[in-house]
């Protein structure tokens, strides 16, 4: 085969056909579905590029930041040439009249086939007139826009769930995509990228998931995707040995902070915050290149209830001990035969003293047990 | 006879902006710029600790 063709054969411009294909096995191997990669390629190469409308509402542009800063192979690239971003007010050349005219022929055009995505809260106290845009409320506008919309995605904590203007006193009732649509009864199917700003990866693979397989990944509760917010941040932290055993941080600056020792005790909310921080990473820099990796405790900016709500110096209240997934096993099925080290390390309480890990062994044991007979928790 | 143009929104900006111009005899006469959104940032930083302040004050833009 020649080279032109391996070239011409990938769907973005300047972007070789293996470097397309590697991306799509990234996007595949991040959703947890390997051996895809080559589907998802086709997927994305086969289809008209699909519309992609992206109303901003109370928001501050870090979420669209964060997804032009991603750059292996040219990230940005990717998303305005595999998606037709019809309208994005941050990165429309037009202004004004121009901009809300095209963004009302796209709708038309593209009616229930077009992707939306929300980053910022909805204001809806005054009739939500602290959010406007060519003289419409961002309430009217998402109203108009989401009940045409094939699907959803709200990117950011402020979508996902009211963010930083939802804070207390919430001075403009900032509300979050998904309670809107209950408020107003819109059907359309929406997903939660929380974060401050979220993974782009995240995003992205969501994307391409719905392209995939026309239908919208596996969700949790709070309709996040469970392939990136599946586990807690805490069980994939590489400080987590350090929590283990018992090697904190007391201060910033001290020797164990240097040393990069646990930050728990500076108020790390790793341990109830549900993300993949540490294994996607952020800016495609390398290992340690997200907040805990570079000193900074977790403030927990995608979980609802931590972010922006508990102060950053309170102890975060862990939700339940699990070995990393990283790591290989190391507590038996039934939870007997285990050795008072390893519970200590298993159960991951803050220096678990030796003395109390007879207590905890007996405690993990049935927990255990509980949890043989309803399956694995989740994957 | 003046005349009043408003573009709204000004896009490839950070935030949401709205400008009119108030133009007579082919010269602008008049302007105002106008923010439209607003999120009380100033007001959720009352009663909080002071080393919270950080996380909500560099969200104030995230360019």
């Amino acid at each position: 085969m020649k080279l032109e063709e391996v070239t011409d054969s990938s769907p973005i411009s300047g972007v070789s056909r293996r470097d397309f294909l590697k991306f799509c096995s990234m996007m595949a191997a991040a959703m947890g579905l390997p051996g895809m990669g080559a589907q998802i390629a086709e997927a994305v190469t086969v289809q008209k590029r699909p519309p992609v409308l992206w109303l901003s509402a109370q928001e501050c542009t870090g979420c669209t930041e964060s997804l032009l800063r991603t750059n292996h192979p040219s990230l940005e690239r990717l998303i305005l040439e595999l998606i037709s971003l019809e309208y994005h007010e941050t990165l429309l050349v037009g202004s004004g009249k121009q901009a809300e005219e095209w963004r009302e022929k796209s709708m038309q055009e593209n009616k229930g086939k077009y992707i939306l995505v929300v980053d910022g809260s909805i204001p809806v106290k005054d009739n939500g007139i602290y959010c406007k845009i060519g003289g419409k409320t961002a309430l009217t506008l998402l109203e108009e826009m989401a009940s045409q919309a094939a699907a959803v995605i709200a990117i950011g904590s402020c979508a996902s769930w009211g963010g930083i203007p939802a804070s207390d006193p919430n001075p403009t009732g900032a509300t979050a995509v998904h309670e809107i649509f209950k408020s107003k009864g819109i059907k359309t199917p929406c997903v939660n990228i929380p974060g401050c700003p979220p993974n782009p990866y995240n995003f992205l693979s969501t994307v391409l998931y719905f392209l995939t397989f026309k239908k919208l990944p596996e969700l949790d509760e709070q309709a996040r995707p469970k392939f990136a917010y599946g586990r807690l941040i805490h069980e994939n932290c590489e400080r987590r040995p350090h929590f283990d055993a018992g090697r904190f941080a007391l201060q910033f600056g001290d020797d164990g902070h240097r040393k990069g020792y646990c930050l728990y005790k500076l108020g790390c909310k790793g341990p109830e915050t549900f993300n993949n921080c540490p294994i996607q990473l952020f800016n495609d820099v390398g290992s340690g290149a997200w907040p805990v990796g570079t000193g900074g405790p977790c403030f927990g900016c995608s979980e609802m209830g931590i972010g922006f709500t508990k102060p950053i110096h309170s102890p975060a209240s862990p939700k339940y001990f699990t070995p990393p997934s990283i790591l290989p096993r190391i507590d038996e099925k039934r939870g007997h035969g285990l050795t008072i080290a390893g519970v200590a390390v298993a159960a991951g309480i803050a220096g678990a003293a030796l003395g109390a890990g007879a207590v905890t062994a007996k405690k993990l044991g049935k927990d255990d047990e509980e949890q043989g007979k309803s399956g694995s928790r989740e994957k | 006879m003046a005349k009043r143009i408003t573009i709204d929104p000004i896009t490839r900006i950070e935030g949401h902006l709205r400008i009119d111009c108030e133009i007579d005899g082919g010269k602008v006469t008049n302007a105002w710029s106008s923010g439209q959104m607003w999120r009380g940032i100033e007001n959720i930083l009352q009663g909080r600790d002071p080393r919270d302040a950080w996380i909500f004050t560099q969200r104030f833009c995230g360019v």
